[in-house]
């Protein structure tokens, strides 16, 4: 009997000792030995049938090219990439190299869990790209040193989609790259195109804040302000601009669709077929969807982005980075730097009908074509610019817990420009301050 | 086996009894073992661990060195107005959530109680949403609102995006609550109707009393044990509930729909304040239970 339980307790024991190590198994693959490969984790978000094929077949060719360091595909989604880094780092399990985009980084960097790749970085990766791209991936370490955290391959301009039949039936003046609409230009022609039943133009506003922000800049609004090391809110005049034309669009004019304010940015895509306005600004990537859903005959064009003081738009970059405890970091940035060279990224843009931010990729054929607006959506890289809000500790939390609310209500015109100015600056505030003891 | 001990025996019998009670006592425990190790291992451990993480400031983060705070979260979540509108909505869907599905289910239940054709095949049916996972169930409903394709929208003739609007999108969520939860509750009421002995109808039938009377006098009071029971788990289970909710509008539109424990992973996974997170989620445990205590005590102390 004794014996027994003397055997029952140390089979606990070893039992709480198997469990209690078990956390603190390797990131990403094994340590190899010698004259294995090394293997590495790739975690990637692209979700675009043809920016899938692209992905996976880049992968099959770095492998078959070096049997030394086996690449893995990981599938993850944008939905909910975040939440599960936050359990994959804390659990020592977080991929090699991960796939994110610069507005999550700056988190991750703060919190010590992406590798600083400064002085790792090959110099022809570095050249290809344009230091303003680099800008948009390089965060404070959280102890005050800044470092760069990811490699930024694609990035999103916002520009207009029009239904060609309804543009070219209002009679308006066709903007150029070279001389875009001015935001009175477009609100005038969303105006002209609003008769029996057709709105001029349709504001999905589901997530509104990235998208305002980002257009925000057209008139200098930039939302934060930095003074003797401490982020503030700011709503003044400049910041206001856009969103008073937003919802001028919608209430004073009558101009936009109403019906579409609630929907996520793909969600009114069929109202847009069938002619019930005639424009959608938009990400360029959602050229796409529109070139292959459209039904048959149906024209539409790619507009340039607006002008407001300047055409500036706030550029986020999507990103591939190495986590602080891959026990590989050469490798994987080997490896990223073969996935990101110029032709390779080329392909990468044109799948997922982004922007690249290598230079010798955007001057690729493919996607300078006049074909589905490409030339347009190509030259509008040029106005973008670094998005303030990227740079905010904090931002996160400010964007869902008081940024989406006060501005999905004011655009269903809830509240009034003032109120959400206050809210937007006071609860905000509150939100920041956390982030800065 | 308390009640023989505790009457002192004749020494030399004592003796002999203390010893046969300590090695039952042994083999119990060890015949325990296998269960609770698990559970001391799955639940007590990280129960413990958490209630720990609510007095420090740890954070899910690489850099951070936890602290110990002592009560300063519980300081931060009384003055957090997003914490209170958090709990003011989880409070609104339990309940209302709760008493919904209770009246729902005891009319399904007194349904499949009468002597129906097909009842067999309807009490099966009626049990079909309880077979399906939350996430599934939230999918599901998706489809249902969805503000274009969704068969509500055609129904009505409507144009509402049901899930992303500010005053509608917390009704429209208790109603698939009420819907997730009905069948249990109607299960359990069931059989808690068919225990109610027949003999009491016939005398109530005797005396000339109608339905209502029949229903109010001899039904309730007979089934009240078994419909405190099942409200009182039905309150928990719907306080505590997240996987149908952050499927079907993760917290929004603006946080209308943001529940006590949707509040809590936010905190936890998305802006990684663990040790928050942690009170957060211990001043639910301490909520529900109180509420609970309050409410099986006022009960208990009516029956008796």
């Amino acid at each position: 009997m004794r014996m027994k339980s003397a055997l029952a307790a140390a089979a606990v024991v070893a039992l709480a000792a198997a469990c209690g190590s078990g956390g603190s198994g390797g990131s990403g693959g094994e340590a190899a030995k010698p004259g294995e490969p090394v293997k590495l984790n790739f975690l990637s978000l692209a979700w675009q049938k043809e920016s899938l094929a692209a992905n996976k077949q880049l992968v099959e060719e770095w492998n078959k090219a070096n049997p030394g360091i086996q690449v893995t595909y990981v599938q993850g989604s944008w939905d909910n990439v975040n939440d599960q880094l936050v359990t994959q780092f804390a659990g020592g399990t977080a991929p090699d190299v991960i796939h994110n985009d610069s507005p999550a980084l700056s988190g991750f960097a703060a919190d010590g869990y992406l590798l600083d790749l400064s002085d790792k970085l090959p110099a022809e990766l570095k050249s290809d790209i344009p230091q303003q791209s680099w800008d948009t991936v390089t965060f404070d370490d959280g102890k005050g040193k800044q470092g760069v955290y990811g490699v930024p391959f694609l990035q999103e301009s916002q520009v207009i989609i029009a239904n060609k039949k309804l543009l070219d039936a209002a009679g308006v003046r066709l903007p150029t790259t070279e001389q875009p609409w001015t935001w009175d230009e477009f609100s005038a022609a969303a105006k002209k195109m609003t008769k029996d039943g057709t709105f001029g133009v349709a504001w999905p506003m589901k997530s509104p804040v990235n998208k305002t922000l980002n257009l925000a800049l057209n008139f200098g609004g930039t939302f934060f302000q930095t003074a003797e090391g401490k982020t503030t809110v700011k709503v003044g005049p400049e910041e206001k601009q856009v969103l008073q034309r937003i919802h001028d669009q919608l209430y004073k004019d009558k101009s936009a669709d109403p019906a579409a304010l609630g929907q996520g940015t793909a969600d009114p895509l069929p109202a847009f077929y069938k002619g019930k306005f005639a424009m959608l600004p938009a990400g360029v990537y959602l050229r796409q969807q529109v070139a292959e859903q459209a039904p048959d005959g149906f024209e539409w064009v790619t507009l340039p982005p607006l002008k407001g003081t300047t055409t500036q738009q706030g550029a986020v970059s999507q990103t591939l980075s190495i986590a602080q405890d891959s026990k590989h970091p050469d490798e994987a940035m080997k490896f990223i730097s073969f996935f990101l060279n110029g032709p390779n990224q080329a392909k990468l843009a044109k799948g997922d009908w982004l922007l690249p931010t290598s230079v010798k990729a955007a001057a690729d054929p493919s996607i300078t074509t006049k074909e589905n607006g490409w030339d347009v959506a190509t030259a509008s890289a040029k106005a973008l610019v670094v998005a303030p809000f990227l740079k905010v500790n904090g931002f996160d939390e400010w964007k869902s817990k008081v940024a989406t609310p006060v501005l999905q209500e004011y655009y269903a015109n809830k509240i009034t420009i003032d109120e959400a100015a206050k809210r937007l600056v006071e609860d905000g505030n509150q939100v920041l301050e956390r982030y800065q003891r | 086996m308390t009640a023989t001990v505790t009457k002192p025996p004749a020494p030399p019998a004592r003796h002999v009894r203390r010893a046969r009670r300590s090695r039952r006592s042994r083999e119990m425990w060890l015949l325990m073992l296998p269960a609770l190790v698990p559970v001391v291992l799955f639940s007590v451990g990280p129960l413990l661990y958490g209630i720990g993480l609510a007095f420090t400031d740890a954070r899910n983060t690489r850099a951070h060195e936890t602290t110990f705070v002592g009560l300063d979260n519980f300081v931060q979540l009384m003055g957090d107005d997003d914490f209170w509108s958090s709990f003011r909505i989880g409070v609104v869907w339990s309940v209302s959530v709760t008493v919904l599905q209770f009246l729902a289910a005891l009319g399904l239940a007194l349904l499949l109680n009468q002597n129906l054709r097909f009842r067999g095949v309807a009490r099966v049916l009626a049990v079909v949403p309880w077979a399906m996972p939350p996430v599934v169930i939230g999918l599901m409903w998706k489809l249902v609102y969805h503000p274009d394709a969704g068969i509500l929208n055609s129904l009505l003739g409507t144009d509402i995006n049901w899930l992303a609007d500010f005053s509608l999108a917390l009704p429209a969520i208790i109603v698939v609550g009420v819907w997730t939860g009905m069948p249990q509750t109607a299960v359990v009421l069931l059989a808690g109707l068919q225990g109610i002995p027949r003999e009491l109808y016939e005398a109530v039938e005797v005396d000339g009393a109608g339905r209502w009377r029949r229903f109010w006098n001899i039904t309730l009071p007979q089934l009240k044990p078994v419909i405190v029971a099942i409200t009182s788990l039905d309150f928990v289970w719907n306080f505590n509930q997240f996987g149908l909710v952050y499927v079907l509008t993760q917290g929004g539109p603006g946080g209308r729909t943001r529940l006590p424990m949707l509040f809590a992973y936010e905190e936890a996974f998305r802006y990684r304040y663990a040790g928050y997170a942690s009170m957060l989620g211990l001043a639910m445990a301490i909520v529900v239970l109180a509420v609970l205590g309050l409410y099986l005590w006022r009960q208990m102390r009516e029956a008796r």
